[in-house]
């Protein structure tokens, strides 16, 4: 049955379906509707969970991280500022191998302070050992939190995963969703097995130590490598399976309008519909235009992309992130995967565009795709493109004058 | 005939439950504290731990637990405490544990965290009324890391961050007052120097339920600069000058449990401070009466208000 | 360059020795890299620190692996494996021990490669680092700026007492007539190449940082961080169980009997126990290297 669903009540539903059985949670916008929605259910009787407010999201991933270890199964929820602030707390779970599902919803971070999204929040997790799931679509975050379940879950990987959805853009926007059926979901994501991961008197364990010397550590932090690696194989089992259970398909790399393309769009996230938008725009002219997006962004499914870029003459990356000093992490991430590639792009040019919320139109699709070409056709790569417009800086310049003329005013006084 | 002495102490289990063979220092009076409550909880226990000298009692892949053991960070083991003990519940619950194989769980760490970054994990877990047991060994610094002072250091002392003449100058926080602010179910104050009274105190938290809070001291010998030898004799002199109160809170009542001689009777503060290096510097090469005074007024003063 | 590593216990003046003998290379005119290496364990446990010094800029760093003088503290340290004394010794190296046994008993019971010298000067930590500077031809007179340099908390008498036992140490090996000799560092052709493998993911069971032992510390040998050694007067042991309540170690137990038993594989020699017996049934005796000479007794045992 398909009804009406904003990206957080899809999580919701998601984490119901999951029969997800602890939920310590913190508040945070725009995250919040996810839980409020949890705790409605629980409170009549909807959905046999126990919610549990922490003090902080750093409480919180650890309270997640315990209780996974002591084999319940665990949901939490999260954006921006407070992702960070549990940022210790996911390194350290992660490294404890008690698999949860963790929901993002982007945001971006301070400073200056905003509601609105971008990457640069969930990518700071890049790191850590959480899996990456990036949802496009509110479909794809019901969906993707059943997968991430079975992922995390799975005994060749065993390590908690991020779902990441947009603020805004998915987070408050409503579209239709399939909700798959309890007993599909039951046959696809089986109840939670103790068996996996025990704490519990007569079976006693000593959990997350501390080792001496850099073998012992270069061993424990190589594993939990190999076992995230591990997620590309068990993705591609279990995407396969959940597609024969409910007709939707999701690989590890969305390929659309690409086989045949010139030139593609490579990003992640929501605004990967607007890029659909413009390519059809585009290739209705004739262009030859589509889009390559990483779903699961961790594990990086180098071969699938490598594969989907073979010959492409030019690729746009879209970066709604900065990395100070250096620029897009897309770009730099997908170069790498690159380079040693045989028939590699032949040009890759870096965009970033969509920080804080900031919309990225038609127009600029349109563009970005013209100067990839025109990179490809004369072999020279141009400079990395803020997207920012001339009417914007002189917006932003009347803006300035006011905070100045506020700060005159002081002064006189 | 010897009997008698020998079973004066039989309040006391003797099994050693907690391994020897761990990297606490020689002396350590954190690790004699966690000894005793280990005995006394027993092996159906999950230690939380937070960051601190006691992170390294566990060190790949040597344990001194004979039940279960977590690492959390510095800030979070309250909160690490409350994942274990709801996900036992939900188990329990649903029947997929049994009951014998439920745990006590467990909270440790030092006066760093319980005093500063833990503060409000463990404000949320008290009063979300959480059934754990928490164990602060308070050594009065950030030991692990060479002794730097902390929120818990006494006004005075010398620490690796308060080197000057008159050493820290702040007040050690009233971590039991701000605890007890909470109404847990139980609080108390131990000394490893008075194993009876934390006996008894560790034994009656353990047939309680809910917030169960203790504050142990923790004589350090590397921190506080004297031999290890006379961990239990410091300990037993903070007791005796009335540095270290003994007592509990139940029910919104705070009962002494041991009570000091009066002042006058009993000896002075500055027999306490003399036996550590951390406090030299108010006897040489001056002697500072002026800040002796203060440290003895604050402990009379303690004394006479209750 | 010269190698020079230092093994002794935490609290012994290693890492000062060290750290003079990284001075007074550097008043001689030398590049110089020293540095202290703690492991988790704390004071009494076994530690190690490392002194590099070149007329050429220095690139190593880090452990050294291939020494040319190794000092060692305290002869208990021979014993222990995790002290790692021997690693890396090779014939040219020279290993210099604080010690009360002959340097002949030690090379017997060691069987390394190299030359072996014995120091009895005390205080080990000052003597130590005099002794080396003497096996490396640095003179007394930048010695001793070096030491005056590093020691320069100590008071006027400290220092005295120091200098003292530090001249004693100097002319002690002097009388040895040895030199440390650089040795030369593999070259690239003929160098072994490392075994590299390819890590096999192994199931999260095992491959995470959990124990699934209990009390494995008991693996653990601190009764050789013990420098006392408490020994029980059992005659007048009245069994009142306070040594056993108060070892922070749980390293006493009692026997069936009711007396308390020093385990001395781990007792960690802080001597609680000695000053709480009302009895004073506790006394401390010198701890002689302690496994070494259980191995030495054992031996004559054997050997008669």
């Amino acid at each position: 049955m398909r009804r009406l669903l904003t990206g957080n009540g899809a999580a919701a539903w998601g984490v119901r379906l999951a029969g997800a059985e602890y939920i310590p949670a913190f508040p945070i916008t725009p995250q919040t509707e996810i839980i409020e929605t949890i705790s409605r259910w629980i409170g009549d009787g909807e959905f046999d969970a126990r919610m549990v407010t922490m003090d902080s999201e750093h409480s919180m991933i650890t309270a997640a991280g315990t209780a996974a270890a002591t084999g319940v199964r665990v949901f939490s929820a999260t954006s921006s500022q407070g992702l960070l602030y549990a940022m210790e707390m996911l390194y350290t779970v992660a490294g404890w191998r008690a698999p949860f599902v963790l929901v993002n919803v982007s945001r971006a971070l301070s400073s200056p302070i905003t509601l609105e999204p971008d990457h640069n929040d969930v990518l700071a997790a890049r790191d850590s050992g959480f899996l990456q799931i990036h949802c496009a679509t509110c479909q794809e975050v019901v969906d993707c939190l059943l997968l991430a379940y079975r992922l995390g879950e799975d005994e060749r990987v065993r390590l908690p995963v991020i779902v990441n959805l947009d603020g805004y853009y998915l987070s408050f926007t409503r579209e239709p969703v399939e909700l798959p059926e309890e007993e599909v979901v039951r046959r696809f994501l089986p109840a939670c097995d103790l068996q996996t991961a025990p704490i519990r008197a007569g079976d006693p364990v000593s959990q997350g130590v501390a080792v001496l010397g850099g073998s012992q550590y270069s061993y424990f932090r190589y594993e939990t490598h190999a076992a995230d690696r591990n997620g590309l194989t068990v993705f591609k089992e279990i995407t396969r399976e959940f597609a024969r259970l409910t007709g939707r398909s999701y690989p590890a790399v969305e390929e659309y309008r690409a086989e045949d393309a010139d030139i593609v769009f490579f990003m992640i996230g929501s605004f990967s519909t607007k890029a659909k938008a413009a390519i059809d725009c585009m290739r209705a002219e004739g262009q030859r235009v589509g889009l390559v997006r990483p779903r699961l962004l961790r594990p990086f499914p180098d071969e699938d992309i490598v594969k989907a870029l073979q010959g492409k003459k030019g690729v746009a990356v879209l970066d709604q992130n900065i990395s100070f000093g250096k620029g897009g992490i897309l770009y730099a991430e997908l170069a790498s995967a690159l380079y040693n590639a045989d028939g590699r792009p032949e040009v890759l040019v870096s965009f970033i565009g969509g920080l804080g919320g900031r919309d990225i139109s038609r127009e600029e699709f349109f563009e970005m795709a013209k100067v990839t070409t025109r990179a490809a056709e004369s072999g020279q790569i141009p400079a990395p493109r803020m997207l920012y417009t001339r009417e914007e800086l002189a917006q932003m310049h009347g803006l300035q004058a006011i905070a100045a003329a506020e700060m005159n005013t002081r002064e006189e006084k | 005939m010897k009997q008698e002495s020998h079973t004066k102490n039989q309040l006391i289990p003797t099994s050693h439950l907690l391994g020897s063979g761990t990297a606490a220092c020689s002396g350590c009076g954190a690790l004699a504290d966690i000894k005793l409550f280990y005995e006394i909880l027993g092996e159906k226990t999950i230690f939380v731990n937070a960051a601190g000298c006691m992170t390294l009692l566990t060190v790949y892949p040597f344990t001194p637990f004979r039940g279960s053991w977590i690492y959390t960070a510095m800030a979070s083991a309250p909160a690490g405490a409350q994942g274990v003990r709801d996900a036992l519940d939900l188990l329990l619950q649903k029947g997929r544990i049994q009951p014998e194989e439920d745990l006590q769980v467990v909270v440790l760490t030092g006066d760093g965290s319980a005093n500063g970054m833990g503060l409000s994990a463990t404000s949320g877990a008290m009063e979300r009324g959480l059934d754990f047991i928490y164990i602060c060994y308070d050594n009065e610094g950030y030991g692990n890391t060479g002794h730097q002072f902390s929120a818990a250091t006494p006004h005075g002392a010398a620490t690796a961050t308060s080197k000057g003449i008159s050493g820290y100058q702040g007040y050690k926080k009233d971590l039991f007052a701000i605890w007890a602010a909470h109404k847990p179910s139980y609080l108390a104050t131990v000394a490893g120097a008075d194993p009876l009274d934390m006996a008894r105190k560790i034994k009656k938290a353990k047939d309680l339920s809910g917030p169960r809070m203790f504050i142990a001291q923790a004589p350090c010998p590397t921190g506080w600069h004297f031999d290890p030898s006379l961990t239990v004799a410091i300990g037993k002199m903070a007791i005796q000058t009335g540095v270290w109160p003994l007592k509990e809170y139940e029910n919104g009542t705070v009962t002494h449990t041991r009570l000091p001689k009066p002042q006058g009777k009993r000896p002075l503060v500055e027999e306490y401070l003399k036996m550590q290096g951390r406090f030299s510097h108010l006897f040489a090469p001056e002697r500072n009466d002026k800040l002796l005074a203060e440290i003895q007024n604050r402990v009379d003063a303690y004394w006479q208000n209750l | 360059m010269l190698r020079i590593r230092f093994h002794g216990r935490g609290g012994q003046g290693m890492k000062t020795a060290s750290r003079i003998l990284g001075s007074a290379f550097f008043l001689a005119g030398y590049e110089v890299q020293d540095a202290p290496r703690y492991g988790a364990e704390r004071r009494g446990a076994p530690m190690f620190a490392y002194v590099r010094a070149d007329k050429e800029i220095i690139y190593e760093r880090g452990i050294i692996s291939r020494p040319d003088l190794v000092v060692v503290a305290d002869d208990s340290l021979l014993s222990l494996p995790v002290a790692g004394v021997a690693a890396g010794i090779t014939p040219h190296s020279l290993l210099l021990i604080h010690s009360n046994h002959s340097p002949e008993d030690l090379q017997k019971k060691l069987a390394l490669p190299c030359s072996i010298l014995v120091l009895t000067a005390v205080p080990a930590g000052i003597s130590c680092a005099a002794a080396a500077s003497q096996l490396l031809g640095i003179s007394w007179q930048i010695f001793k700026q070096a030491m005056e340099m590093e020691l320069a908390a100590l008071s006027e008498q400290q220092l005295t007492e120091n200098k003292l036992a530090a001249r004693n140490a100097y002319e002690q090996m002097a009388a040895t007539n040895q030199q440390v000799v650089e040795q030369e560092e593999p070259d690239y052709s003929s160098a072994n190449p490392p075994h590299w493998i390819e890590l096999p993911f192994e199931d999260a069971t095992i491959s995470a940082p959990a124990i699934h032992g209990t009390a494995t510390s008991l693996h653990m040998d601190t009764g050789s961080w013990r420098t006392l050694r408490p020994v029980i007067n059992q005659e007048r042991c009245s069994r009142c169980g306070l040594c056993h309540t108060y070892c922070p170690d749980g390293a006493i137990n009692n026997d069936e009997n009711g007396y308390p038993r020093i385990d001395y594989t781990h007792c960690k020699g802080c001597l609680i126990c000695l000053v709480q017996c009302p009895l004073h049934a506790i006394e401390s005796v010198p701890e002689q290297s302690p496994s070494y000479s259980n191995q030495q007794e054992e031996k004559q045992c054997a050997d008669s």
